[in-house]
C-alpha cells in the first residue's frame, strides 16, 4: 500500500508544481523581440567577442536596438550579413570576405635563431627575452598566442611560425589583436599574391637575420604594370585595389618573399 | 643572539645553497681585453651614450649621460679605445644602446676628487655624488640609489636597513665583500647615514655566513647605531619586504614602497660602491660577480662593468660539462642569458652555468589542489588561483588576487608537485597589466591634454 501512496503523493506534488509554474511562466512572461533571435541564428556562435559585445546574445540585442551596426559580427560571413539586413529591414553593404593572414616565412631554418626557449609557452613572455628567440625583430615567433585567442580552430603552428587555414578563418580578428609581433593581418580573400616579410631594417641586417627576408630592392615594384606596389619603411607592399593578381611580381622577387597562395 | 625571519618561504634543496663552491675564495680581479657598457644600467630611462667612434676614453670618463631623475649616467670601466656604439639585444625586449671599448690596459684614470672622509664630509654633498657616480642597487633590481635616498614630501625614515642576506643559491659575491672589505661597506653606510640624517642602522646577514657576521660585527663596533643582526636561512630573506618584516617587524603594505614604512633598505654592494664614491670619488665602474655552476674553477670576481661572459668563463678555464643555460644571478630568480657575449651589468651579482640535466625545463602538470603554493608563498597570496587566472588572460581577476604584489621570487613554483610553471605565468600577468595600467594612464592624460586645449 506504502508504494500508492508514494506515487499518489509525487503525483499530487507534481502537478501543483506544475501548475505554479505555468501560471509563473504566463504571469511574468518577457517580451523578447523575435528578432533578436533571428539575428542570433545568422551569427558566427562563438561568442568570440570581436564585435566589442558580451557574446552574440548581447550584439543580436544591439542590432535590434540600433546600436550596433549590421555589419559587425565577421564570422557571421557576407551571408549571415544580407540575413540580418533583411530581417532588420536595412540595406546591407557587404564587401568582400576577408581572411588572416600571417605576414612571415621565418621557419625553423630560414629565420636564424637567437637562442632556444623552452618557458613559457606565450610570444608575448618570449619577446620579452632579450627580444625573442629569433634575430629578426619583425618575425611570428611561432609560440602560439593566436592559436589560444582563435575560437574557431584555424591556426595551427608549423615549423615555428604560425599557420592559417582560410576556410576556416572568419576574419573576426581575436588573433590579429594577440600577436605581440604584429605579424597577422586581415586582407582580402582573393588577394593571393602577398608580400610574407614586414623587416623594415635595412637589406643587409635584414638579409642577416632572415634568408627570406624584403630587402626593399624594388624588383617587384618596376615588374609591376599596374602600380600597385609600394616600397616604403624598406620592404614591399600590395595595394590590394590596384592588384590585378598577375603574379609577375613572385616570379622576379629575389627573396621568394612574395607567393602565390 | 636571536636569529630573526619572516614567515612562510623555503629551503631549496641544493647542498650548501650551491655556494660551497666559492664561499671560501678570496676575491680576484679580472680584466678582460675589451668590455661592451650598455645604457639601460637602471630602471626608468636609459642613458645616452655620449661618445663616438675612434674616442679615446680613461676610466670612470661618462660615456652615457642621464636622461630624468630616474636615471643615473654610465662610467666607462676600463681606459682604451671607443671601437663602436651599436644596437645590441639584451635582457628585456628590444635593443639597448652599448658602447664597446677595446682595452689598452693602461689603467689611466679620469680626474676623480675625492669628497674626504665620511665622518666629516658635508651631508649635501654626498647624494649628488651618489648620483654622478653612477650607482645603482646591486642586489639585482638596478633601483637609482640617490631615487631611493630622496624621500618624496611628508615622509620620513627612522632606520636604514643593508641587505647582507644573500639568500639566492649558488651566489657568494656579498658574502665574500663583507668578508674581505666590511670597512667599506660600514664606511658607505655610514656616509648614507649622515646623508639622510638616520642614526639608525641594522646589517641583516644569514646565519649560514658566520664568518660574515663576526667580520661586520668587528668593523661596527666602533661605529655608533649600527647593529648586525643574524637571519634564519631561508629563501627570500633577501627580498626587500621579508628583511624589513625580518628586522623591524613592518609589514610593507600592497603597492607602497619601504618608506612608507620608514626604512630604507640597501644592498651591501651598494654600500660599498657609496664608499668609494665618496671618499675616493670614484664611480662604480667594476663589481663583485661569482662565476660558478658548470665550469672548471669557479671564482668571485672583481670585473669592469661590461665585461663579456664568455670572457669571465675564461677566467675560470671554461666549462667543465656542455652548458644547458646560463643566468645572470642564482638559480631561483636568475635571467637565462640569450648568448655567452652578452655582457655583465651594475646589477650582475652572478653568472651560473648549469649543466644540460639541471638546467631541463619539465612538462606541468595539472594541479592538484595540495595547497604548497599557498605555504611557501612568501606575501601569502594564492599562487594557484593566480595560475588559472593569468593561463587564461583573465588579468581583471589575477589582479583581484594581488598579483601585482608578487615578487617573483619562485617558491611557489620550487615547491610544487605538479611542476606547474607558476612564476612564468605570474610575470607575464604582471608585464601585462603593468603595460595595461600605463596605456590607461597615456589615454588618460591625452584626454585631459585634449580638454585643456
Amino acid at each position: 500500500m506504502i508504494i500508492v501512496y508514494a506515487g499518489l503523493l509525487l503525483g499530487v506534488l507534481g502537478l501543483v508544481f506544475g501548475g505554479v509554474l505555468t501560471f509563473a511562466a504566463k504571469k511574468f512572461h518577457v517580451e523578447v523581440d523575435e528578432r533578436v533571435n533571428q539575428i542570433k541564428e545568422c551569427l558566427g556562435g562563438a561568442n568570440c567577442g570581436a564585435c566589442g559585445y558580451a557574446g552574440c546574445d548581447a550584439f543580436a540585442q544591439a542590432v535590434v536596438d540600433g546600436k550596433a551596426p549590421i555589419d559587425g559580427c565577421a564570422p557571421a560571413g557576407a551571408k549571415g550579413i544580407e540575413k540580418i539586413g533583411k530581417i532588420m529591414g536595412m540595406e546591407a553593404n557587404v564587401g568582400e570576405r576577408l581572411v588572416a593572414r600571417v605576414i612571415c616565412q621565418g621557419t625553423h631554418g630560414i629565420a636564424k635563431d637567437r637562442y632556444v626557449y623552452d618557458g613559457y609557452k606565450s610570444c608575448a613572455v618570449a619577446a620579452g627575452l632579450a627580444g625573442g628567440p629569433k634575430d629578426c625583430r619583425f618575425a611570428c615567433l611561432g609560440l602560439g598566442d593566436c592559436q589560444d585567442k582563435c575560437k574557431f580552430d584555424a591556426i595551427t603552428m608549423e615549423n615555428g611560425i604560425a599557420h592559417i587555414d582560410p576556410d576556416k578563418c572568419t576574419a573576426c580578428g581575436a588573433c590579429v589583436k594577440a600577436c605581440p609581433r604584429s605579424v597577422i593581418s586581415l586582407m582580402p580573400e582573393s588577394q593571393n599574391v602577398i608580400v610574407r616579410c614586414r623587416n623594415s631594417d635595412v637589406a643587409r641586417a635584414a638579409r642577416a637575420v632572415c634568408m627570406d627576408a624584403c630587402i626593399g630592392c624594388g624588383r617587384c615594384k618596376k615588374e609591376c604594370k599596374y602600380d600597385a606596389i609600394v616600397v616604403e619603411n624598406g620592404y614591399a607592399r600590395i595595394i590590394s585595389e590596384k592588384c590585378t593578381r598577375c603574379g609577375e611580381c613572385a616570379a622576379v622577387c629575389p627573396c621568394k618573399c612574395i607567393t602565390i597562395e | 643572539m636571536i636569529k630573526k625571519t619572516f614567515k612562510r618561504g623555503v629551503h631549496p634543496h641544493i647542498p650548501g645553497g650551491g655556494k660551497k663552491a666559492t664561499r671560501d675564495l678570496p676575491i680576484e680581479d679580472y680584466v678582460s681585453d675589451s668590455v661592451v657598457i650598455h645604457m639601460a644600467m637602471n630602471i626608468g630611462a636609459p642613458a645616452t651614450p655620449c661618445v663616438k667612434k675612434g674616442d679615446p676614453v680613461k676610466i670612470g670618463q661618462v660615456i652615457g649621460t642621464p636622461n630624468g631623475f630616474m636615471s643615473v649616467p654610465v662610467h666607462a670601466s676600463v681606459s682604451g679605445e671607443v671601437t663602436a656604439v651599436e644596437d645590441i639585444p639584451y635582457l628585456g625586449t628590444g635593443n639597448v644602446k652599448a658602447v664597446f671599448i677595446k682595452n689598452d690596459f693602461l689603467n689611466t684614470w679620469e680626474d676623480h676628487r675625492p669628497l674626504g672622509d665620511v665622518e666629516q664630509v658635508d651631508p649635501s654633498l654626498i647624494i649628488p655624488a651618489i648620483r654622478d657616480a653612477g650607482i645603482t642597487g646591486m642586489g639585482g633590481a638596478s633601483f637609482p640609489t640617490h631615487v631611493k635616498l630622496t624621500f618624496p614630501e611628508g615622509s620620513s625614515c627612522d632606520t636604514i636597513l643593508v641587505n647582507g642576506a644573500e639568500c639566492e643559491t649558488h651566489l657568494t659575491a656579498d658574502h665574500r665583500l663583507m668578508i674581505e672589505e666590511s670597512r667599506r661597506i660600514v664606511n658607505g653606510l655610514r656616509a648614507v647615514m649622515r646623508a639622510v640624517n638616520v642614526p639608525k642602522a641594522i646589517i641583516g646577514i644569514e646565519d649560514n655566513k658566520p664568518e660574515a657576521i663576526s667580520a661586520m660585527q668587528e668593523a661596527v663596533s666602533d661605529r655608533e647605531g649600527i647593529s648586525v643582526q643574524p637571519l634564519k636561512t631561508k629563501y627570500p630573506q633577501g627580498g626587500e619586504k621579508q628583511l624589513i618584516q625580518a628586522l623591524t617587524g613592518r609589514q610593507v603594505p600592497a603597492g607602497k614602497l619601504p618608506i612608507d614604512c620608514h626604512v630604507v633598505v640597501l644592498n651591501v654592494g651598494t654600500c660599498a660602491a657609496i664608499a668609494d664614491a665618496v671618499t675616493e670619488g670614484k664611480p662604480l665602474v667594476s663589481r663583485l660577480t661569482t662565476v660558478t655552476g658548470c665550469v672548471n674553477t669557479p671564482k668571485n670576481l672583481r670585473v669592469p662593468i661590461g665585461t663579456r661572459v664568455e670572457d669571465m668563463i675564461g677566467a675560470c678555464d671554461g666549462f667543465s660539462e656542455e652548458p644547458g643555460k646560463i643566468f645572470f644571478g642564482g638559480a631561483m630568480t636568475g635571467i637565462a642569458i640569450p648568448n655567452i657575449s652578452t655582457p655583465t651589468a651594475k646589477s650582475t651579482n652572478g653568472i651560473v652555468a648549469l649543466n644540460e640535466k639541471d638546467a631541463r625545463s619539465l612538462d606541468e602538470t595539472a594541479c592538484i589542489r595540495c595547497g604548497r603554493c599557498v605555504a611557501a608563498c612568501p606575501i601569502g597570496l594564492n599562487p594557484y588561483k593566480i595560475k588559472v587566472a593569468a593561463d587564461a588572460s583573465d588579468f581583471e581577476t589575477a589582479e583581484k588576487l594581488h598579483v601585482m604584489d608578487c615578487m617573483l621570487c619562485g617558491s611557489c613554483a620550487y615547491v610544487c608537485p605538479a611542476r606547474r610553471w607558476l612564476t612564468p605565468s605570474f610575470r607575464f600577468a604582471k608585464d601585462k597589466i603593468t603595460a595595461e595600467r600605463k596605456a590607461k594612464a597615456a589615454k588618460a592624460a591625452a584626454e585631459k591634454g585634449g580638454a585643456n586645449q
